[in-house]
């Protein structure tokens, strides 16, 4: 008897192609999907709810509409799941927090009404930092998502449970969110690919916020052209979003498959390899894909930024200063209900001065014509590092100080341009490295044009975690799932 | 272990901060906020640098881009 085929292990698109044709079925590709959570994730712990049913249900529906000959796009059949603060109705939508345990929302956010439409299929709801800010925490009603990398790390944060089901196979595509780099980070951490979208190109309608100014909503995802067509799906004017921008959308996938031939880019080599705790590893990393991407035919010049200090501290400002006015009522009232590490962390915003968010936003204004007029009004794209290091262990972590942050993803919520994040090769102990490629606002077709022809050209999407293999975990850390099913 | 004058004279001023917001801090968690407090001063005081008048916080993305990208 022959192995069951791997059909996790199908893109987005071939797996559309085989449903059209049927010789896959939307039921058959959910069940194994439902297979491989069942199997991996009381390990990696990236689900709090899998909705068996619904996702059965959307399934069946989706294969009964293709029969039928009713096709809704590159999603149709296709398992996704979203992130815990995606609100979803009639499902628990729990933000990771104790204090929303219960709350079931009586609509969808705009991204699952588009998933929706699109005749996707959800698996469930993903695990996040509470309130997509803090962590990795143990005092929360789920534990942390655990890197199928190695379960002793981290998997970075806030969209935890997002990389961990992308990064094991047990989903293609899931939606997390960026506020700061919460998934560039994850994405960097798990050897996914990432991608935060321009300020205002999807909707964070129905998304908890945690900073007004700095959310934005993307898909992780396990190769950059299902990247392109999850973005296929998601994108879009949304007039109940204040910030969403009413632009004609270009295709998403247009740019695939292409050389980089005529593309000038940016490399900012001492804007990153200067940081405190750089690594020699991750810079001869950028440094490698830099070539590969010269190699490819575009031009790559080094050029200068500001210190990435300004943009950090532009961007940090703001956010806890948002996100202590949203959260401002509960802080107060009920301190304990909040993991250590959110609290401590939002706390802070109650020591700024008006003055403090004033001159954020002034710099902000700098920080961005920077970025957009003089960079990429010369560049058609910026590559740069994610973060120092691969991702750290859980036992790394402080148990009365929030770690601070090391990444170098903050300054693009700052000047809000679409960034895409992509491995770049495995760091000495085997864990993932990456960078990041930030574009010209709306152009996020160049932007995936560049990823894919690195990905095709470097070859380091096809190394996936064993997770497939018996696990040895060591260490009393390991909890024992707290999730529930539909 | 006896703190220095500097850090003394921080908590006490996060101390006053935390009673005007009307906050009362569960003490096993006050170390992680007074160090994010710290870290916050530092970085409010790189905010404070000159600017010009064109830096000013209202239209923030420049909308040259936005503009390339609609069509005729």
């Amino acid at each position: 008897m022959s192995a069951p085929e791997a059909v996790h292990e199908l893109s987005i698109a071939e797996a559309g192609r085989r449903l059209r044709a049927g010789t896959l079925s939307p039921s058959g590709l959910t069940e194994h999907c439902l297979s491989r959570i069942a199997a991996l994730d009381p390990l990696l712990n990236a689900f709090v709810l899998v909705t068996r049913e619904r996702a059965l249900a959307d399934a069946d529906r989706a294969e009964r509409e293709l029969k039928g000959g009713v096709d809704r796009g590159p999603m149709h059949g296709i398992p996704y799941a979203l992130k815990d603060i995606y609100a979803t109705a009639g499902i628990r939508t729990t933000c990771h927090s104790k204090l929303l345990i219960d709350n079931v929302p009586s609509e969808d956010c705009a991204v699952e009404a588009k998933f929706k439409a699109a005749g996707a299929v959800l698996l469930g709801k993903l695990a996040t930092h509470e309130f997509a800010i803090g962590g990795p925490s143990f005092d929360l009603p789920f534990p942390p998502a655990r890197n199928p990398w190695n379960l002793e790390h981290f998997t970075g944060g806030s969209s935890s449970g997002s990389a961990a089901a992308v990064a094991a196979g047990l989903v293609r595509t899931a939606m997390g969110s960026d506020t700061g780099g919460s998934i560039r980070g994850p994405a960097f951490y798990c050897g996914t690919v990432g991608l935060k979208p321009t300020y205002g190109l999807v909707s964070r309608r129905g998304v908890f916020p945690l900073s007004y100014t700095l959310d934005h909503c993307g898909p992780l995802t396990w190769t950059v052209e299902d990247a392109a067509l999850t973005l296929e799906v998601i994108a879009g004017f949304d007039p109940l979003d204040p910030a969403s921008a009413d632009i004609p959308l270009p295709h998403f996938t247009s740019g695939l498959g292409q050389d980089l031939a005529g593309l000038k880019l940016a490399y900012p080599r001492s804007f990153f390899a200067t940081q405190e705790g750089m690594t020699e590893e991750v810079v001869a990393s950028l440094d490698a894909a830099a070539q590969q991407i010269a190699n490819l035919g575009a031009k790559v010049e080094e050029v200068e930024l500001p210190d990435f200090e300004l943009f950090n501290a532009c961007g940090r400002v703001i956010l806890i200063a948002e996100a202590y006015a949203i959260h401002e009522k509960n802080l107060l009232t009920r301190p304990l209900d909040y993991a250590r590490y959110t609290y401590q962390r939002m706390m802070v915003g109650a020591m700024l001065s008006a003055a403090d968010l004033t001159q954020a936003f002034r710099l902000r204004r700098e920080l961005s014509l920077i970025i957009n007029a003089h960079i990429l009004g010369t560049y058609d794209a910026i590559i740069t590092a994610n973060g120092p290091t691969g991702a750290p262990r859980f036992d790394a972590f402080p148990a009365d100080v929030p770690p601070k942050t090391t990444l170098q993803t903050m300054p693009f919520n700052v000047t809000g341009n679409p960034v895409l994040a992509i491995p770049t090769g495995f760091a000495k102990g085997g864990l993932p490295l990456g960078m990041q490629i930030v574009g010209r606002a709306f152009d996020e077709p160049t932007v995936l044009r560049i990823a894919a022809a690195y990905e095709a050209a470097s070859g380091w999407i096809n190394k996936r975690p064993a997770l497939d293999r018996p696990i040895a975990v060591g260490g009393a850390a390991l909890h024992a799932p707290a999730r529930s099913h539909q | 272990m006896v703190p220095n004058q500097e850090d003394a004279a921080l908590e006490r001023e996060f101390d006053a901060l935390m009673a005007m917001a009307g906050a009362e801090v569960p003490a096993d968690r006050k170390a992680g906020i007074l160090a994010g407090y710290k870290d916050l001063k530092r970085m409010t005081a790189l905010l404070r640098q000159p600017r010009t008048e064109a830096a000013e916080p209202s239209n923030i993305y420049s909308l040259t881009g936005f503009r390339r990208m609609r069509q005729p």
